[in-house]
């Protein structure tokens, strides 16, 4: 998970759990603004447009650009890899072991492209 | 000329508006296996059913598509577009024997492209692109070689990949891989050297900052990979 590997990286520890928690920070600088605004957009929620005001008001024009940004192409890379049911790369099956059950991911429908899926809950 | 730079409410970097604009004006151009009509209409119902998402898809308000698509394509294009959390390997498997893995990586391609852009521009908050004017001309019908079983619902690149897969998931229809990876590339990677470094300097945000909003979105959709 790209997320684990660039905290590491910048030494933070990163909460992964923000991954599937509404409105987490998971440690990362301004987190709970960003994935409340990304939150916002998927679910087409009321609260958009105070989500919007909030990202923009926290974290400038260009941050909040670049959010916006990478909430619009995520939501089209989930349907690249949902759609044609592409296994996921070795590499992040292994750094995300560990976790993955944990998590929940597991028991997710694109599970089974990789070879590793539960039961759903 | 489409995504002016008046309509964004904030500046935004131009190679991003350029990426976008490339992209959208490709949806209108022939593809590989849909003409410029056919793909337009593909955006336009993946578009209308992603509108409406938070409804579920029997309480839909579809009307008869204005299309003269093959009913297999119509049913792609929404449940791609609306329901990504949804789709199995069955499903696509019967999608596919109707209209061919190369058109339905078409699709695909046509649809997510759109979604992309949309989402984004929900996110800047304002209202979506007009769909670009269709073009005519025929499709170029080319199948590339290389493609191979890697365990995909849809033959991809083997030959000499190094990359991540998603990165060769729409490698059936090469050209719908370069319309949506240049968003992918203006939007998030940045060029290949910078998406190796796991610390950033060519974008505003932090990588980690990056991350943490891709792995919500993908979570919220339910995305294994």
């Amino acid at each position: 998970m790209l997320l684990r590997a660039s905290s590491q990286a910048a030494g933070e520890e990163v909460d992964l759990s923000a991954a599937v928690e509404d409105a987490a920070d998971g440690g990362v600088e301004d987190g709970a603004v960003l994935t409340a605004f990304a939150e916002a957009v998927v679910r087409a929620a009321d609260g958009l447009d105070a989500a919007r005001a909030r990202a923009l008001e926290t974290l400038g024009p260009a941050k909040f650009v670049e959010a916006a940004a990478t909430v619009g192409i995520f939501n089209g890379l989930v349907r690249v890899a949902d759609s044609t049911g592409i296994p996921s790369d070795a590499m992040m099956l292994e750094s995300t072991a560990d976790v993955r059950g944990d998590l929940g991911f597991n028991r997710w429908a694109g599970a089974r492209a990789s070879g590793v899926a539960e039961a759903p809950a | 000329m489409g995504f002016d730079a008046g309509r964004f409410p904030v500046p935004v970097r131009e190679d991003l508006t350029t990426a976008l604009r490339r992209s959208w004006a490709d949806i209108g151009r022939p593809g590989t296996w849909w003409t410029g009509p056919e793909r337009v209409a593909i955006a336009a119902l993946a578009r209308a059913e992603r509108i409406q998402r938070n409804e579920p898809p029997w309480g839909r308000n579809r009307g008869e598509p204005d299309t003269a698509l093959p009913e297999k394509a119509i049913e792609a294009a929404r449940k791609i577009g609306a329901d990504p959390m949804h789709l199995d390997r069955e499903w696509a498997e019967g999608i596919i024997a109707e209209i061919g893995d190369a058109r339905y990586v078409e699709l695909a391609s046509v649809v997510v492209t759109t979604v992309a852009a949309d989402a984004f521009c929900e996110a800047m908050g304002i209202g979506p692109e007009p769909l670009p004017e269709p073009e005519a001309g025929e499709p170029t019908a080319e199948r590339p070689d290389g493609m191979g079983d890697i365990g995909a619902w849809v033959p991809v690149q083997v030959v000499d990949w190094k990359r991540a897969n998603v990165a060769r998931a729409l490698s059936l229809v090469p050209e719908g891989v370069r319309t949506f990876f240049r968003m992918v590339v203006a939007m998030y990677s940045g060029a290949a050297t910078d998406f190796e470094k796991m610390v950033w300097d060519h974008r505003p945000l932090s990588r980690p900052q990056v991350e943490l909003i891709a792995a919500r979105v993908s979570a919220l959709n339910q995305c294994f990979y």
